[in-house]
């Protein structure tokens, strides 16, 4: 009697703790394993380098776009916007002729509006917080008397990372006829 | 400690002996409930209030405590029911099971309460516990898992422009060499244009090209131009395994046979689709920006 009931109380008692610790350990490996997982991905520097090309990009291509399109009626805003857009010497540069940019502006009474058709990374240097975008970009100007014309161009960005994000602190023409590069 | 070792392991003989004929008599007077309950519980009270000999008895002849007392709690409460039922038939075969459910239920609630009734709440609490630990567990990885998976099929991990920069400039170099080719003729003939159009053009940009030359190419050679073409600069947009997508600033010089009108360079803009086939980039799709 005394024994049998004391096996019966052992199977009974005996495979509930072993069948718990046995899914506490499988849960805690999945845990630590899925952690481990995490982790690598998380601080994996491809993974990160691939983000900032992005944000680069988006950036860049948001930033070019800005400083295409200015309309003379609310020039505050969109000369504000270009000065925001920019850092560096293409920001004093245009805070330096901005007054005189806006003159113009006020004269010809033109709106234009830029769209970004494409863009592309070509360089990125990560702890440099420095890249190099390509742009290519239409632009509709909508002269005085209402004409409207449009112009495809093809731009090259230099970008510069502050604070976090990506300012353009180089803006040209990519030039016809030069020496190919990139 | 004997109590509780009593009760653990002897929960049967603990049971017949709860009739626990001698004690029941002499402390009857005073703890009445207690007296009660040890019937029930069998161990547990019969382990508190029993005396010394009980206990002793109990341990060390099984077979004989179960025996003796059984009989003895009967004529001692007859008028019980519970005391009834104990000893008709349980008192010795089922013992664990009978002695909760037929004795307790009636009799001993509160003198049973402390004892059995902490290790059950114990272990519930303990195995709500676990539980609670294996879901957080469970939970947790999961949230990694997926936290892990976002990461590295987030489309900029999949995006292998300048991440992979050999490959990067591999596409970019195949797809300017194959431009310049294809867009670059002399006056005696689109001949080699085209058969270089064969090997670097697929798919539809391999259709648009034959009807642009069907279109022009006789012109082309009665007007005597030279077309040259370059990539000034390339770009790769996407890249993600055998599949890219690539901004391609284009100079296009062009000069009128005899000579006269000089030469005048264009700029152009294309975005390419290219896949990779064997180890050379075919360009798929072309398009004008």
């Amino acid at each position: 009697m005394k024994r049998a009931a004391r096996v019966r109380t052992a199977l009974r008692l005996r495979p509930l703790p072993a069948l718990a610790l046995a899914v506490t350990l499988v849960a805690g490996g999945f845990a630590a394993w899925a952690g481990q997982d995490w982790y690598g991905a998380a601080h994996d520097e491809e993974a990160g380098y691939a983000a900032q090309r992005d944000a680069a990009l988006t950036a860049g291509e948001q930033a070019v776009q800005n400083l295409n399109t200015l309309d003379h009626r609310e020039l505050k805003t969109g000369l504000d916007l270009w000065e925001s857009s920019t850092t560096g010497d293409l920001h004093e540069q245009l805070a330096a002729g901005r007054q005189e940019f806006s003159d113009q502006v006020k004269e010809a009474r033109t709106v234009s509006t830029a769209r970004v058709l494409s863009g592309a990374v070509t360089e990125l240097d990560d702890r440099a917080g420095r890249a190099r975008v390509l742009v290519a970009l239409r632009v509709t100007v909508k002269a005085a008397d209402g004409a409207t014309s449009d112009k495809d161009s093809r731009m090259l960005g230099e970008l510069t990372r502050t604070d976090g994000t990506w300012k353009l602190s180089a803006l040209g023409q990519a030039p016809v006829g030069g020496n190919p590069a990139g | 400690m004997t109590p509780t070792w009593l009760q653990r392991r002897g929960d049967p003989q603990a049971h017949t002996q709860k009739p626990a004929p001698a004690p029941d008599p002499t402390p009857a007077p005073g703890p009445d409930p207690a007296g009660e309950g040890r019937p029930v519980s069998g161990a547990g009270p019969a382990a508190d209030a029993a005396p010394a000999p009980e206990a002793d008895s109990a341990r060390g002849a099984d077979p004989a405590a179960d025996a003796p007392p059984a009989p003895g709690p009967d004529p001692a409460r007859a008028g019980d029911p519970a005391s009834e039922a104990d000893p008709a038939g349980e008192g010795k075969t089922p013992p664990r099971d009978a002695a909760p459910e037929t004795a307790p239920a009636p009799l001993a609630d509160p003198a049973e309460d402390p004892v059995p009734d902490h290790r059950p709440h114990r272990g519930r609490l303990r195995q709500a516990l676990l539980v609670v630990v294996v879901a957080a567990l469970v939970l947790g990885g999961c949230g990694l898992f997926y936290a892990a998976h976002r990461v590295t099929s987030a489309a900029p991990a999949r995006n292998h422009a300048l991440t992979d920069t050999e490959a990067t400039s591999r596409v970019a170099g195949d797809v300017g060499n194959a431009l310049a080719r294809i867009f670059s003729y002399t006056p005696d003939g689109t001949a080699a244009a085209e058969r270089s159009a064969r090997t670097v053009l697929d798919g539809r940009a391999a259709r648009q090209y034959e009807t642009l030359f069907a279109r022009v190419r006789d012109d082309l050679t009665e007007q005597r131009v030279t077309l040259s073409t370059r990539a000034v600069r390339t770009g790769v947009i996407e890249l993600d395994g055998d599949e890219a997508r690539l901004l391609v600033f284009l100079d296009q010089t062009s000069r009128r046979g005899d000579g006269k009108g000089g030469t005048t360079t264009a700029a152009a803009q294309l975005t390419v689709t290219a896949r990779l086939q064997g180890d050379h980039w075919r360009i798929t799709d072309l398009n004008a920006r």
